[in-house]
């Protein structure tokens, strides 16, 4: 699951290779925005079948890859 | 009487929180207290204010709709819409008696603040993160007096983690500290700041010219941010000696690198609100549906739609809407470059291409809130 989480996060940040590093904060460098968690959630949904309710869901939950996989990986 | 003017307003507040401080440093359950002092605050404020009678009407009105939307065992989108547009339907009454005189007497405090948050439980209803809310619970929430007036615009969850939770005597002894502390800085820049930039700046500016309308637009943008920043704090001071951590409504504006970091700083409790509940709630429909070819659309639609919100939000006479209309264009402007061209992405994480994208960021903000101010239209 893991390389699946981290192909849909490189495809909605448009990152180039070997720029996402785990704890890279995607906020930060600007690969991240408001439209881009909403997209990546969508697709957590329909390819994984993962729902995160994004009321709930902080900045600093999902500020690096290395957050976003743990924290899927603990909802899965 | 206004919220946090007056040596009159600060010497009621202060008798009314002195057995709040006592029963927080006891190590005593504050939630009760909290709520019999927004009681008497609020009476005070809105009696003085000849608002009082409205002020409960509205309260009745929100307080039915959520407790009676959240025992409706079938909660159809319909059913939800209804309660919704109910909901704001007393603060679309307010907007429009600000537009048409004949209808001005209808007016009443921090109504745009506490439909937001009655709106709020509605959503959270109807999503199930909220099932049955307890009147006294959803009381305080809606009419919580430090953020009644103006924010910020707190989320029912969080805060009732706060309030039924008692800290102890050294934790509230550290909110207590934090609190006074935001009430003293707050008031010094929310009163002191801003008055001396109105009164020394603002005031004495010629109507018309362009050079006096420069000098406006620069002073005025000093003037909100000193001014409504100072009663956010003042607002989150009160709030923490009564045990709430209110969030937070600036964090360095003008630092921004763009616009869409501005809004990530500015009015951050607005912001996030309208970010939540309306443009994610949008867009996320529409990827799910695949309304439109092109996936960005949505994102664009969806700034629209929020910023003409925020705009009409603030007031429906022509400045606000226009000011909601110029920060939607910014915000798709901003998207648009930031998506076709990457480079901007590195380029404003330099350290001197930052500085000038801040200049350039200020001159933009400072030109809407021009606008925002009604002296252009």
């Amino acid at each position: 699951m893991q390389t699946e989480i981290t192909e849909i996060i490189c495809g909605i940040c448009g990152a180039e290779d070997g720029e996402l590093e785990p704890d890279l904060e995607l906020f930060d460098a600007g690969l991240l925005d408001s439209f881009a968690v909403v997209q990546m959630l969508v697709e957590f949904e329909g390819r994984l079948g993962i729902s995160l309710d994004i009321e709930t869901l902080r900045r600093e939950d999902i500020s690096t890859p290395a957050k976003i996989i743990g924290l899927l990986g603990g909802v899965a | 009487m206004t919220p946090f003017e007056g040596l009159l307003f600060f010497y009621i507040m202060g008798l009314m929180l002195l057995p709040g401080v006592i029963l927080g440093l006891l190590g005593r359950p504050l939630k009760i207290y909290g709520l019999i002092f927004t009681a008497v605050m609020l009476t005070i404020v809105f009696y003085e204010n000849g608002q009082l009678l409205l002020l409960c009407g509205f309260y009745v009105w929100q307080i039915v709709l959520c407790l009676g939307f959240s025992r409706v065992k079938n909660k159809t989108k319909t059913i939800f819409r209804a309660a919704v547009v109910l909901s704001l339907l007393p603060l679309l009454a307010v907007k429009l008696s600000a537009v048409f005189p004949e209808l001005r007497l209808l007016q009443l405090l921090g109504i745009s603040y506490m439909t937001f948050r009655a709106v709020q439980v509605l959503i959270d209803i109807y999503d199930g993160r909220t099932e049955k809310p307890r009147l006294l619970e959803l009381s305080y929430f809606l009419l919580f007096f430090p953020s009644a007036a103006a924010g910020p615009i707190d989320r029912y969850r969080r805060f009732l983690g706060d309030i039924n939770r008692t800290p102890g005597k050294e934790e509230y002894c550290e909110l207590l500290r934090r609190g006074f502390w935001r009430l003293m800085t707050g008031a010094f820049s929310g009163i002191a700041v801003s008055g001396i930039i109105w009164a020394y700046w603002l005031e004495p500016l010629p109507g018309g010219g362009f050079m006096a309308g420069l000098s406006y637009m620069y002073g005025y943008t000093l003037y909100l941010y000193f001014n409504f920043a100072g009663y956010s704090s003042m607002a989150i001071g009160t709030a923490y000696i009564l045990g709430v951590r209110l969030p937070e409504n600036f964090n360095k504006p003008f630092l921004s690198a763009d616009m869409k970091d501005f809004w990530a700083r500015w009015h951050i409790s607005l912001s996030t609100w309208l970010r939540d509940y309306v443009y994610t709630r949008f867009v996320m429909g529409s990827l799910k549906a695949k309304r439109f070819k092109n996936k960005r659309t949505a994102s664009y639609i969806g700034y629209i739609i929020t910023f003409a919100a925020m705009g009409a939000w603030h007031g429906l006479s022509p400045n606000y809407l226009i000011y909601g209309a110029y920060h939607a264009l910014l915000m798709c402007v901003n998207e648009a470059l930031d998506l076709h061209y990457k480079s901007m992405r590195k380029f404003k994480q330099g350290a001197v291409s930052r500085v000038l994208m801040a200049v350039v960021t200020f001159h933009f903000v400072s030109f809407g809130l021009l606008i925002f101010s009604g002296r252009l239209v």
